[in-house]
């Protein structure tokens, strides 16, 4: 569904992503692994497009994505979430949701008349779904900045899920977690693929990647050195040599 | 009701107009300093096509507004795709560039102006605000108003979550520069004339003061600031010329006492929970994304 084509990105001549070609196929957890400074999260802002290449080509879906706005990829399906967690802290858990719904919930000019839409009525009992799923229905009022680290994590993700991607790209979402909360994570983003969305998953966690991936890109100084299952790339030489520096 | 009283309301009426279309643009977090320029175009707009074009006020307030917003779109585009400061220093020389070129229009009357237009009632200027006052609170109420709110929170989560900053950014600009290109005409059409000098840089700032002075949080804090600081010269008597100076000094109070303005609903920041499911430190959420984010 997506593949990332020859894409380079340059910040002041040195190419943080140097022609990296990577694809996902549709229903999979694609791990994207290397050392800090690999290019890694450069890649993922490539992808969601928060940075334009300087070369290359983004295919999602048959459709060069490239050079298009962020909020056009969300309206297609794809949605990130950030490495240190960015919610809206001064709205409620609820909002955050519903703000999350945007791409789909489309608001305009009718979205303001009190009496909702049959459209916008399926999306918020589907939000409700969502807190429930997530464990939120707790914390529904409550600001978004108030929450504990774990809670906050369950939020990034739930408020990602309420666009309905078909394309999740999560960026090391068990950063600043211990080994038992890194399972949690991982069994969501398990079942977030068993529910359909395809996941690339940016992480640091080899273990997390391992445990979750069915296919695992590893990236070193900007470009791509291994690719493959996790069992290959566990066995691969230069991926030894690069990451666990033996 | 006498003349005067009736004066007086209008006056403070079209001060709460500028406060609540100052709110508009303030509430997504974008600050201008030169919505003076806005109020000058709707003001001159309005003013000659009732004395030279005979049109009706009503209608020339629309066309004035219109022709604010226009303005605000084009100024916003550019701007508001830059940071907070860039909008501040864009908007600050418009306003300035509105002023120079009426200065030295001599078909508007050039530095003395234009003037005998009148019309401006008091059942014109509240009616504005009731319907303005309904339609913030319907937006404040959908997913319009909480896709500001999340703008103003942190654009970039809030691009992340799929909303077109830019748009949703100028379209509020342009909105705020509408009200306050008809809170312009009013003006005009209350004081029966027109200048340049009218327009300066301290209007620009007397509207931020009527909208931070009551507080950002929501839509009555702008109608309450604004309400207060235009009846103060009027009931304190001795402050009619030095009334600059004394909100000043009001002001200066207000930030060391009470920062959030005088509205404020909801703390700036609450306790954290008691009971703490998860117990992992709390402050990740919600803090600025240091330079990680850049890197890989």
């Amino acid at each position: 569904m997506l593949r990332v084509d020859g894409v380079t990105k340059r910040f002041a001549g040195l190419a943080a992503v140097n022609g990296v070609t990577l694809e996902v196929a549709s229903g999979q957890v694609h791990g994207v692994i290397g050392p800090n400074g690999a290019g890694k999260t450069t890649l993922f802002n490539l992808i969601s497009g928060f940075l334009l290449p300087d070369e290359g080509a983004i295919w999602f879906h048959g459709r060069d994505i490239a050079r298009m706005a962020t909020h056009r990829r969300t309206a297609l399906g794809i949605v990130r979430t950030f490495q240190n967690i960015r919610l809206f802290g001064g709205l409620t858990v609820h909002e955050n949701v519903l703000v999350g719904q945007h791409p789909r919930a489309r608001p305009g000019l009718r979205s303001i008349w009190p009496t909702p839409t049959a459209a916008d009525r399926r999306l918020r009992a589907r939000a409700e779904e969502l807190l429930e799923v997530f464990r939120l229905t707790d914390y529904r009022d409550r600001r978004a900045a108030d929450l504990p680290y774990g809670v906050a994590k369950r939020l990034e993700l739930a408020r990602a899920l309420a666009a309905e991607p078909a394309l999740l790209m999560l960026d090391e979402p068990t950063a600043g977690m211990n080994a038992s909360e890194s399972r949690v994570i991982a069994e969501e983003i398990l079942a977030v693929r068993d529910r359909g969305v395809t996941v690339l998953l940016v992480e640091h966690d080899m273990n997390v990647v391992m445990e979750c991936s069915d296919q695992v890109t590893v990236l070193n100084f900007g470009e791509k050195i291994a690719a493959g299952d996790p069992a290959t790339i566990q066995a691969a030489p230069a991926v030894r040599l690069a990451y666990l520096g033996e | 009701m006498s003349i005067y009283l009736e004066g007086v309301l209008i006056g403070i009426g079209i001060n709460v107009l500028l406060a609540l279309g100052f709110w508009i643009t303030a509430n997504t977090g974008q600050f201008s300093f030169g919505h003076a320029g806005f109020m000058a175009i709707g003001a001159y707009a309005s003013a000659l096509l009732t004395l030279r074009a005979g049109w009706p006020l009503f209608a020339a307030m629309l066309a004035g507004a219109v022709a604010a917003a226009v303005a605000g779109a084009l100024v916003g585009w550019p701007a508001l795709r830059l940071s907070v400061l860039y909008l501040a220093m864009i908007t600050l020389a418009f306003a300035e560039l509105v002023k120079i070129v009426f200065t030295n229009w001599s078909a508007v009357g050039g530095a003395s102006g234009l003037a005998g237009m009148s019309g401006t009632t008091l059942p014109l200027v509240g009616g504005l605000i009731v319907v303005l006052l309904a339609y913030l609170w319907l937006v404040s109420r959908s997913r319009v108003g909480l896709a500001y709110a999340a703008l103003r929170e942190d654009e970039t989560a809030a691009r992340a979550a799929g909303l077109n900053v830019t748009a949703i950014e100028v379209g509020a600009f342009a909105q705020s520069a509408f009200v306050t290109g008809a809170a312009g005409a009013l003006s005009g059409h209350y004081l029966l004339f027109v200048n340049p000098e009218m327009f300066g840089a301290h209007q620009s700032l007397l509207i931020i003061l009527y909208t931070v002075f009551g507080g950002l949080q929501t839509f009555w804090g702008p109608l309450l600031g604004a309400a207060v600081l235009s009846a103060l010269p009027e009931v304190v008597d001795f402050l009619e010329d030095w009334y600059l100076i004394a909100y000043g000094a009001l002001f200066v109070v207000l930030m060391i006492v009470r920062p959030q303005g005088l509205l404020a609903p909801r703390p700036p920041q609450s306790a954290p929970p008691a009971t703490s499911v998860e117990a992992t430190p709390a402050p990740v959420a919600g803090a600025p994304a240091g330079s990680r984010d850049a890197q890989g």
